[in-house]
């Protein structure tokens, strides 16, 4: 079973959040990353985009697949990572790290508390995999 | 739970993709069971998938002189050349359990309800385990220039190509099955590396592996109890609620524009 870092929190469309102040770092989980298999595209949204707590901030294209993208908070984009650009690749290797896909400076922080820690996250992997 | 059946109908590709869209949106949104529909294309028409960059994929000029309409699609892939073929679209919700959380278990599923349908024809499809070529840089543009994994095949020829897209844990998928395949006016519209005499090898149509040629109708009732016998599921013949036709009839101005088509602008806000 895949280990999920501690200091991250995660929502159940399978997005990472990294907090630091009002700023939230997303990306993809592996668990997801693995569920896509090779990625061959990410369509980032314009910076200054407002997003919407479970709206689509973007999507991603696998081999057969597109998937949208669903933002775990409100607030405005203010980073995209446009070294996935020069090597798609690190979306599939390093998802939790340097994979990472959006910075959102976040305006209702209460909203982190709906995501789930890495126990309860890989808790709701082994309940989706049962069903 | 019952599923609804849109039954075998044709438009024009704008008209297939808002109602393929304005369904998914409606299924999610009021958490309503699955629908699978099956139609055709009048006039011709080649889509492409979502993340296709349409003047280096297509041949537009061809497409154009040959009033073979474009769309962009949805759901992801490659592009498809819709002439005698059937598709089907089968949109669903997380809530359905019969589809588990995961991409290629869907194609699987899919996959083989619709190789027990093709079986009551006679023909007996394989999935495909994986894709031919693995490398994206040696992908063609064109589906049904090779197999993906989970996808139908028969004889090591393609029979059927399929296209995702997943939001919200539902999910919309697109397949393509051929009646006949016509490998020369797959090359000239599509941009591929492999020149007619290759294709040819690649793909085949229903119509190409049963003594007496089926109709669109008669291979749609066959793919119907595929489902229902695979999956144990009932069906209910319906049509389009009036939100959804509401919705649809707004969704064609997006599909018809070059916005969509040409710069994949979201003129309609969020796809789903």
């Amino acid at each position: 079973m895949k280990v999920f870092p501690e200091d991250l929190l995660y929502s159940r469309e399978h997005v990472w959040v990294r907090v630091d102040g009002d700023m939230a770092t997303l990306g993809i989980t592996d668990y997801a990353q693995e569920s896509l298999g090779e990625i061959l595209s990410v369509e980032f949204p314009e910076i200054d985009t407002y997003v919407e707590r479970d709206e689509a901030f973007g999507s991603i294209e696998s081999t057969k697949a597109v998937v949208d993208l669903i933002a775990s908070v409100s607030g405005t984009i203010v980073g995209v990572n446009e070294d996935i650009n020069d090597d798609i690749g690190i979306v599939n290797s390093d998802p939790h790290d340097t994979g990472w896909l959006v910075v959102i400076e976040m305006d209702d922080m209460e909203q982190l508390d709906d995501l789930l820690d890495a126990a309860g996250y890989h808790d709701y992997i082994l309940r989706q995999e049962a069903d | 739970m019952t599923w609804r059946l849109i039954p075998y109908q044709s438009h024009s590709a704008f008209q297939n993709m808002a109602i393929d869209e304005a369904i998914f949106r409606e299924t999610l949104k009021h958490q309503k069971p699955p629908t699978l529909r099956f139609f055709g294309w009048h006039p011709a028409a080649v889509s492409v998938g979502y993340f296709q960059d349409v003047p280096k994929e297509i041949h537009v000029g061809r497409c154009r002189s040959a009033g073979v309409d474009m769309v962009r699609r949805m759901t992801g892939g490659k592009a498809v050349y819709h002439q005698d073929e059937i598709t089907y679209s089968l949109s669903a919700g997380p809530w359905e359990r019969r589809f588990p959380d995961g991409i290629v278990r869907t194609y699987e599923i899919i996959s083989s309800c619709l190789a027990r349908g093709l079986s009551e024809l006679g023909i007996h499809a394989m999935l495909a385990e994986k894709s031919a070529l693995a490398r994206k840089k040696e992908r063609a543009p064109c589906c049904f220039s090779e197999p993906a994994g989970k996808e139908l095949t028969v004889d090591g020829r393609k029979i059927c190509g399929s296209a995702q897209v997943r939001s919200h844990g539902g999910f919309l998928q697109h397949g393509s099955l051929l009646m006949t395949f016509d490998p020369a006016a797959t090359a000239a519209l599509i941009q591929s590396p492999a020149p007619p005499e290759q294709l040819r090898n690649r793909a085949v149509g229903v119509n190409e592996l049963v003594e007496t040629p089926v109709s669109a109708e008669e291979l749609c009732e066959a793919l119907r109890r595929g489902f229902c016998d695979a999956l144990g599921v009932d069906f209910c013949e319906g049509e389009l609620t009036p939100e959804e036709k509401a919705m649809s009839d707004r969704l064609v101005k997006k599909y018809e524009s070059d916005a969509w088509n040409r710069e994949r602008k979201k003129e309609d806000g969020p796809a789903v």
